[in-house]
């Protein structure tokens, strides 16, 4: 409950802090608009050719477009930012006013920055989900449903467990901005399902870089073209990769304080 | 020393391994694989007590240790060896609630977030330390009156003077009432009027809330504001622990001399009474040592037309810098002061 309060008052001095930049909100519109016309754009050039794609239908490629921006909002909203912000902190020795603070570094880490204009592409991914879930119709029953929201929940926790783990390395090398370069340019990749690619590029964005996990799988879960193990699979990663990271978070942390020297 | 002392650390010692290279390619080439490592003694089995109320100078040059002694007492470092206590607490093991009674500042860097209003990091403060809105509200208001925040405020911090951030981040350090407060030099960078007014206001919240202040600065004049008290350490190493005034005393075996003559000098070499500080216009300024002050003086009074002649202890600056140019060597002999005062 602290820790919700605390997250909304992030967001409510994020959403103060960023009216400042209005010329952000337009450019945002105007970039996340391009990218949805690229997706969409791909999607007819491919359709036009042919029904299925790796055995996808147009509507569940729809619904992939979907996760894909709803997913990619969240990391450039909150996750991403954040993650940069720390870094700069532990470059900059401010890092050390977050760990003399009452609450727990990891959580004060995870929220302190939020972009809210980012927003915009989760906003765009409603009405894409939306269209695709009409076009799904019957398939989409209350099960699928309820699959899709487990899975998304898992690939979002996967997804921020991922970047805190990379960030974390930040205590040992200092200068690791770069590191966030290597997620965002493998990102890309998860607006078409993985199953289309060549097989070491499928297991580098499963296993490597779990871009799969976040959209390819929420996404197989709406035609409930997923099955069990895949699901069982996704929820186990994410309850592991969370526990892994927040391991990793704390030996980080000693690390910093001379603890474990 | 005192009944209940809120800061007590005994022996506490810091080692820092730090990776050595050697300049060039290969060097650093080789280095890649296998790094040479040295142990740094940043701070060497230091004791010392603070009692309730206290303000207290803690001064050295450069890499004397201070700021790592801060940052293990304020729990952002595990010492090597020895212990402190501060409130009770085991600062290193970050009890929440050891930090919800406690702050840091540090003069040189910044925790206000840089692109929003003051008051709205203010608003970020009171969430993360769950402060209810009826103690925030006049808190944050008797905070704008002493330090004349009013103006700044709603002014994002990139738009705000050095002065003008310091002050809110002293604020901003302060919304929870803490009881302790580690500052970092809280004054660096700034000017006079500045200072002072900053000066004051520590003075003013100590008095007021009863807080234990450590305070560490480069500039005598805040420790002579503000410390009745001083803890000077080098090389890790704590040489002085004491009265300000008791300062001089210890460590400068020399008085000062200014001397106002009546007619000039009249040519006459002034080197067999003391070193010369300072000369101008018939005033001239001696260092003289302290043991030998009664008998220049005598010489100085027959010899000359004296017009003046007044006997100081040295600027306090210029105590410290001998101190600091001396030493360690005050350690190597042993001390009766030092083990009076133990």
């Amino acid at each position: 409950m602290y820790y919700f309060r605390l997250f909304a008052t992030y967001v409510r001095v994020g959403i103060l802090g960023e009216l400042e930049y209005r010329a952000n909100f337009w450019i945002n519109i105007i970039q996340s608009a391009l990218d949805l016309c690229v997706a969409l754009g791909g999607i007819a050039v491919v359709f036009s050719h042919t029904d299925t794609l790796g055995g996808w239908r147009q509507e569940e490629l729809l619904a992939l477009i979907g996760v894909y921006f709803l997913i990619g909002g969240l990391i450039r909203t909150l996750i991403r930012p954040s993650m940069i912000q720390f870094m700069e902190d532990v470059r900059q020795g401010t890092l050390d006013f977050k760990l003399t603070k009452p609450a727990d570094s990891q959580v004060l880490v995870s929220i302190q920055r939020i972009e809210i204009w980012r927003l915009v592409d989760v906003l765009i991914s409603l009405p894409v989900l939306g269209i695709a879930f009409l076009r799904l119709g019957a398939s989409l029953g209350p099960i699928e449903s309820a699959v899709f929201a487990v899975t998304l929940l898992s690939g979002a926790l996967i997804i921020y467990s991922f970047w805190l783990m990379l960030s974390t390395c930040a205590f040992w090398f200092v200068k690791v901005e770069n590191i966030q370069v290597i997620f965002m340019s493998m990102w890309p990749a998860g607006r078409w399902p993985v199953n289309i690619y060549p097989t070491w590029l499928r297991a580098v964005l499963t296993f490597l870089v779990p871009v799969a996990f976040a959209t390819t799988v929420p996404a197989s879960a709406v035609s409930g073209r997923i099955t069990g193990a895949t699901l069982i699979g996704t929820v186990a990663l994410a309850a592991a990769m969370l526990l892994v990271s927040r391991w990793f978070w704390r030996v980080g942390i000693r690390f910093y304080s001379g603890a474990s020297a | 020393m005192e009944q209940n002392p809120v800061i007590q650390i005994e022996e506490l010692s810091k080692v820092y391994t730090v990776n050595e290279r050697e300049a060039g390619l290969v060097a650093a080439m080789r280095s890649l694989v296998k790094r040479k490592t040295r142990d740094v003694n940043a701070v060497d089995a230091i004791s010392f007590s603070v009692g309730e109320g206290e303000i207290v100078g803690f001064l050295g040059p450069n890499g004397a240790g201070k700021t790592t002694t801060l940052k293990m007492l304020s729990g952002l470092l595990h010492p090597t060896g020895g212990s402190a206590t501060v409130l009770g607490f085991r600062p290193w093991e970050r009890n929440r609630d050891y930090l919800r009674r406690m702050t840091l500042v540090m003069g040189q860097r910044n925790q206000l977030v840089w692109d929003i209003p003051v008051i709205d990091t203010f608003e970020l403060n009171r969430a993360v330390y769950r402060i209810p809105e009826e103690q925030y509200r006049p808190v944050v208001e008797e905070l704008t009156e002493l330090l004349e925040l009013e103006p700044l405020l709603r002014k994002p911090t990139r738009n705000l003077s050095l002065g003008e951030r310091m002050k809110c981040e002293i604020a901003a350090a302060l919304l929870h009432r803490p009881s302790v407060l580690f500052l970092d030099e809280p004054t660096i960078g700034l000017d006079v009027t500045m200072q002072r007014r900053i000066r004051r206001f520590i003075t003013d919240y100590n008095q007021r809330t009863g807080a234990t202040v450590i305070l560490t600065s480069h500039y005598m004049a805040d420790v002579e504001a503000l410390c009745k008290r001083v803890i000077v350490i080098h090389h890790g190493k704590l040489l002085y622990d004491g009265e300000l005034t008791g300062l001089a005393d210890r460590f400068a075996p020399f008085k000062t001399v200014e001397v106002k003559l009546q007619n000039g000098l009249d040519g006459r070499p002034l080197a067999q009474y003391g070193e010369l500080m300072a000369h101008s216009e018939g005033r001239i300024t001696l260092r003289i040592p302290k043991v030998d002050t009664a008998a220049v003086t005598g010489r100085l009074l027959a010899d000359l037309d004296v017009a003046d002649l007044t006997v100081q202890d040295p600027p306090i600056e210029d105590v410290i810098e001998h101190v600091f140019s001396q030493s360690p060597s005050p350690l190597d002999a042993p001390d009766p002061q030092k083990i009076q005062s133990e």
